[in-house]
């Protein structure tokens, strides 16, 4: 998954945006249990503005739907650009093994059962009866080979490092392929969907095309419900229902997505009737989209995570009373209130809530996050850590954020002007995206940490942050043993407790401050609507969801 | 036109034989500045491919290798060089596919939205310069002198949206974004965004027509000719070809121009030209695209400025004497 994504992040085209894997190397949810395929539960996204799922469903069919996107896409294969978008156009397309359902959970994909025989290897039964687009079957061979493609870095760079966890991929019956895992870690399981790291297309394609998929010339192809049927980079995809696919008929026939970079230009084209549905609304512009005729702007949680790094090996941040001190000038409350309108939530800990998935809803994850110790908005607070530190009569330093975060811009300048209270100077300044992540990765001593959790793994931003090389580079062996214990800790309770002990043990460091946990807004048109959205939707076979509404 | 006749071709191939070999000469010089200054900027193109995910070092090596950012910047630029000396442009970091074909998927577009916005501030700009020189003072003169520095001052993406807002959104004449299917449709597309484009250069055009046509006005010939009596016309014949050749010499100039104004109008209405794609691949630090597209403007640049010269032996006879051409 990545930093640096959300609604203004996705202006630009480049996959910098806003990877979707995650980088988790843990994981919990039952494997077994997932597969289920439990119906996802309703509505949590409208907890602000509209509803994703107002109005009566007609039954009716949607000859064609016009979807607008914030970036642009050059190549759709997300193994090559993979931006967040990417991942939103290849799920219509392409299926992984397994997928994942609106609460997050993982689902039967093209395996209609998956096993696992012991920590290490995952057993998954091919479906019976799924075809590819152009009607042939999808083989044992073929998930094979993209399994294949999709760890190969030449063609897949973009999602290569994820599979090297893998130790072997084999076929172990006529209809059955057998993944075995190098550590047993339980994010292992996330790797076969098409919202992190696999996307099944036939082996032939895969070999015609020399492994380039995903351009205008070599189109898609898999056995997702919509066949891929114009690509043109930076301007528009365009496809249609595949009669082969497995699930019920969607009701969309025709799907046509326009890549619109200017926030401005989207919504005068949604202003001139021209398009059904807008993903990633810009926040400041929320009122504006809504007071247009017909339209609902719907804000989910989008589990996104956005707080203060502090490098604990630079001076002065490699005195934690610094670190406190800075966390307590941060007034949260207020940032979430006036930066982010209230589209978002005070972040307590560095797991969203919308992650523990299947284990606790998002109210009693908030709960249970909120046990971690907080450093309360206090500038007497923060002014007596300051005269207790290193430095007690102020220091100065710089932080920096990416042009397409601007909310992170205003939050650094309300956070520089309480820190200009007790004698710390901080110098905010805006980057182009990609200079942002360079600089972030020179690791100086304050630093945005803005990520997009695209699993629904607890420990996907926990094992970063608090694992090895962790960019706070922050040391702490309880910690490296909680989180190391929670990587193949199979229980979901287990696991997260495991995580929760983390990080708990982490805030007393304060090696990181959380800000917030964001939202992203969706427009849509009053006559469609969306059932079971939630912030998962997009990573799942969104279209299908999809309805005519009265 | 006056170019051909005896000795005139051979002096006159020598001359663009030596213009294109400056050209290339140029071109080279270009390609390795431009190459220096993404590889020094700031960002890291494997990271920008692997995006803000936690990458291992093992990972960014690997992508490292594979498209040979760990060589030394000499052997980078001669590995890209002697690739295009073979015809190959090379490969795009960011999309993987074969610059060549990146490029000639975007070129129709740009080039039909420069021709367009060109055309159209050339159509309207000279004409209107003409008038306003001949009305100098009066009221015409002011209103278009007026319109001409709003037209100079107002940012491409800000007449864009300008536009949109009230041909696109109020008045649903032409359409938002995007580019249609066909010539007709495309056309329609293309409307707005060159109207965008060529507000600013159509606006300098009539700036830059009107000096030059009030500078002849003044001259002592024109006061010469009206007192023999030479007719209006044929006085404003001789006053139009000599104000022509400082506008046609800057003519070539604004083609350059054109192109960089590109980069905000294919923005603005969502256009898969050269404009946008030359944005993201400079952030993305994507050496051979970004190349690429330096190559085909300064080229671009290059044949219209010879162009330009050469139509400017044609207009001005002294020129050819001083180029060493058509004596």
């Amino acid at each position: 998954m990545s930093q640096a994504t959300p609604q203004p992040a996705l202006r630009r085209r480049s996959i910098l945006k806003g990877a979707l894997t995650g980088a988790a190397v843990l994981s919990l949810g039952a494997l077994l249990e997932a597969c289920g395929a439990q119906p996802s539960r309703g509505d949590r996204a409208a907890d602000t503005g509209g509803q994703a799922s107002a109005g009566r469903d007609t039954g009716k069919e949607i000859p064609l739907l016009r979807v607008s996107l914030p970036g642009s896409l050059s190549n759709l294969y997300p193994g090559q650009e993979s931006g967040v978008l990417n991942y939103y156009a290849a799920a219509v397309a392409m299926e992984g093994l397994v997928g994942v359902d609106g609460d997050g959970k993982l689902v039967p994909a093209l395996a209609s059962a998956v096993t696992k025989r012991d920590d290490r290897t995952h057993v998954y039964t091919l479906r019976e009866g799924a075809r590819f687009h152009d009607g042939s079957p999808v083989t044992v061979e073929d998930v094979l080979h993209s399994v294949t493609m999709a760890a190969d870095s030449t063609v897949s760079p973009g999602t290569a490092s994820y599979w090297a966890d893998l130790e072997s991929a084999t076929q172990t019956g006529p209809n059955e392929i057998t993944l075995v895992s190098k550590s047993g870690a339980v994010a292992f399981e996330w790797l076969a969907t098409s919202a992190q790291a696999l996307w099944i297309a036939p082996k032939s394609y895969w070999e015609s095309t020399g492994g380039k998929i995903g351009t205008a010339t070599s189109l898609l192809t898999g056995s997702g419900p919509y066949q891929v049927t114009e690509f043109k980079p930076d301007s528009h995809l365009e496809l249609t229902r595949n009669p082969h696919w497995w699930g019920t008929a969607p009701k969309v026939a025709k799907l046509r997505i326009d890549f619109i970079p200017d926030d401005n230009t989207r919504r005068l084209a949604w202003q001139s009737g021209e398009t059904h549905a807008s993903l990633n609304v810009p926040l400041t512009a929320a009122r504006q989209w809504e007071s247009i005729k017909g339209t609902r702007v719907v804000h989910t949680p989008d589990r996104s995570y956005a707080g203060l790094t502090f490098n604990t090996t630079v001076a002065p941040f490699d005195d934690p009373h610094v670190r406190r001190a800075v966390a307590h000038a941060v007034d949260r409350a207020a940032i979430v209130k006036e930066v982010l309108q209230g589209h978002g939530q005070v972040a307590t800990a560095l797991s969203t809530p919308e992650q523990f998935g299947g284990l606790w809803t998002p109210e009693e994850a908030t709960a249970k996050l909120a046990a971690v110790p907080q450093y309360e908005y206090s500038l007497e607070k923060a002014k007596a850590e300051l005269d207790r530190s290193k430095v007690p009569g102020g220091f100065s330093v710089d932080l920096s954020y990416p042009s397409s975060g601007p909310h992170l811009g205003t939050a650094a300048l309300a956070l520089a002007a309480e820190l200009k209270k007790i004698g710390i100077t901080l110098n905010v300044k805006e980057l182009p995206l990609e200079q942002w992540i360079a600089e972030i990765n020179s690791f100086p001593g304050l630093t945005f940490f803005w990520y997009f959790n695209t699993t629904g793994d607890p420990g996907e931003i926990v094992s970063w942050l608090l694992g090895p090389d962790n960019p706070a580079k922050y040391e702490n062996p309880q910690v490296s043993e909680l989180v190391g214990r929670a990587a193949t800790t199979g229980d979901p309770a287990a696991r997260a407790e495991l995580l929760l002990q983390a990080q708990q043990a982490q805030a007393a460091d304060a090696a990181y401050a959380p800000l917030w946990w964001g939202q992203s807004a969706l427009a849509l048109r009053d006559t469609v609507g969306i059932s079971g959205y939630s912030s998962y939707t997009m990573v799942s076979q969104w279209p299908t969801r999809i309805y005519a509404a009265v | 036109m006056p170019l051909k006749g005896a000795g005139g071709a051979r002096p006159l191939a020598g001359f663009v034989a030596r213009r294109l070999g400056t050209a290339l000469l140029l071109l080279f010089l270009l390609s390795l500045l431009v190459y220096g200054l993404v590889f020094l900027a700031p960002g890291d193109i494997a990271r920008n491919l692997l995006g803000t995910r936690n990458a291992t070092p093992e990972a960014l090596a690997q992508v490292r290798a594979q498209y040979h950012l760990d060589e030394p910047f000499l052997r980078q630029y001669w590995r890209w060089l002697s690739g295009l000396l073979g015809g190959d442009l090379g490969t795009s970091v960011r999309t993987g596919e074969p610059v060549s074909s990146v490029l000639a998927e975007r070129l129709g577009l740009t080039a039909a939205l420069c021709s367009l916005a060109f055309g159209l501030s050339v159509l309207v700009g000279v004409p209107a310069g003409v008038a306003a020189a001949l009305r100098r003072g009066r009221l015409a003169d002011r209103l278009l002198v007026g319109g001409s520095v709003v037209g100079v001052s107002a940012p491409g993406f800000a007449v864009g949206l300008l536009l949109l807002y009230v041909f696109g959104v109020g008045l649903e004449w032409f359409p938002v974004y995007g580019t249609g299917t066909g010539f007709l449709d495309g056309l329609w597309h293309l409307a707005l965004p060159s109207v965008a484009l060529a507000l600013g250069l159509g606006a300098f055009v009539v700036k830059l027509t009107r000096a030059a046509v009030v500078r002849e006005l003044e001259e002592d010939y024109v006061v010469f000719a009206r007192s023999r009596g030479l007719g209006g016309r044929r006085v404003l014949g001789v006053v139009l070809r000599n104000a022509a050749v400082p506008v046609v010499t800057s003519l070539g100039l604004l083609v350059a121009y054109l192109l960089g104004g590109t980069v905000l109008v294919e923005t603005t209405f969502a256009l898969p030209g050269l404009g946008s794609l030359l944005e993201s691949s400079v952030l993305f630090k994507d050496f051979a695209v970004v190349q690429a597209l330096t190559l085909v403007t300064a080229l671009v640049v290059s044949l219209v400025t010879l162009a330009v010269d050469l139509a400017y032996l044609a207009v001005d006879p002294r020129m050819r004497t001083r180029a060493g051409v058509g004596r």
